[in-house]
């Protein structure tokens, strides 16, 4: 019985397995498809609006602070807001699961691409340059009111600590991409 | 033929020559019902996208596996989870085929059962080298769907087979 193939039996075993026929028809895949691409286009409209948003009020504050550093502030927050538009619309696509791209590559291609969000390219070139700027501008706004200092710290401290959380987590999930991908190399040399 | 009604066209030839066996793929990549439904959809919806830039340069099922497999790969990878739990449902378990003979069903229902949980903890590139030679591909057709070199395939799939036999057989042994 046990030998260097398996036996047939096992292979009509695993015929065995399908029973429910697909119940999907082209009108319904040719839905999802429009759905698809609709979602994509109201992702990006939901991120440029809000985007759109943020850089609105930092440029209010710009044009209505009262101290320098605030405007200082208020231009480098919609700046780096402004790049995290552009970086966002400017992102790679996802690969679409094609007929062109074995799988063995396209497996490397998607945990490159998930390794590459989280290492490097996501963090530091989407939400580092958001942060000096808001960073200047509380920090001004609040030398210049001090009662709101203490509403300031806070918003400051929440702020930080979440950028100092978001990194090296961000970092950690790249490794483990970084290593399955030695393991697939490993695995097909 | 415009290409709108060869893309559909495409794709009922695949449904209807290769529906089974993506459903077994789906099997294969997912234990829980609901996610093997939503991940059988995608493939579908995959392989329907695709067929609009199907140039023939390869054969459809080369086109239809590759194209599962790595909608499959996705889906595995968005859910990171690299070994999802095992198990039957009462529902999958009424879905299994019907035999006259009951005992000889519920045996083969229970060996199933073990084949598919062994399947379902391979690695993925060990997973789709022994799904291509469950469904009876040859070593060329494997090769053009991961890209693998044939005598990397023969290899790979010699190593797979040894460990899934003696580990179906033991499991057997155990079960008894």
């Amino acid at each position: 019985m046990r030998s260097d193939y398996l036996p047939d039996d096992l292979k009509r075993l695993w015929k065995e397995l399908a029973s429910n026929p697909v119940a999907v028809s082209p009108d319904d895949l040719r839905r999802e498809s429009r759905k698809l691409g609709s979602g994509l286009r109201l992702r990006n409209a939901f991120v440029t609006i809000a985007c759109s948003l943020i850089i609105a009020a930092y440029a209010f504050f710009a044009w209505r602070s009262r101290t320098t550093p605030e405007r200082i502030g208020a231009v480098l927050a919609v700046a780096g807001v402004a790049n995290m538009i552009v970086q966002f619309l400017r992102r790679p696509a996802r690969v679409m699961p094609g007929g062109t791209t074995e799988s063995v590559r396209f497996y490397r291609l998607e945990l490159e691409r998930h390794r590459d969000f989280h290492r490097g390219k996501g963090i530091i070139s989407w939400l580092l340059p958001c942060l000096p700027g808001p960073i200047i501008f509380n920090v001004a706004f609040a030398l210049d009111r001090p009662a709101f200092a203490p509403i300031v710290a806070l918003q400051l401290a929440v702020m930080l600590l979440a950028a100092a959380l978001v990194v090296p987590l961000n970092l950690r999930v790249a490794r483990k991409f970084q290593r399955r991908i030695e393991a697939l190399d490993g695995s097909i040399q | 033929m415009s290409s709108q009604s060869s893309q559909e066209g495409y794709w009922r030839q695949a449904a209807q020559e290769y529906g089974a066996a993506l459903e077994r793929l789906a099997w294969a990549y997912e234990a829980d019902s609901d996610r093997r439904r939503d991940l059988l959809q995608e493939i579908h919806l995959a392989l329907w996208r695709s067929f609009a830039a199907f140039d023939g340069r390869c054969s459809l099922r080369t086109w239809v596996y590759r194209v599962a497999h790595n909608a499959a790969i996705s889906h595995a990878i968005r859910r990171r989870k690299r070994n999802a739990p095992v198990f039957l449902s009462l529902e999958e378990i009424e879905a299994l085929p019907d035999s006259q003979d009951l005992e000889a069903t519920a045996g083969r229902e229970q060996a199933l059962a073990r084949l598919l949980a062994l399947v379902q903890q391979l690695d993925w590139i060990d997973r789709q080298l022994i799904l291509a030679y469950l469904e009876d591909l040859d070593a060329d057709s494997i090769s053009q769907i991961t890209g693998l070199s044939v005598a990397n395939v023969w290899t790979k799939l010699h190593r797979i087979k040894n460990v899934l036999i003696r580990r179906f057989y033991s499991g057997a042994t155990d079960a008894k």
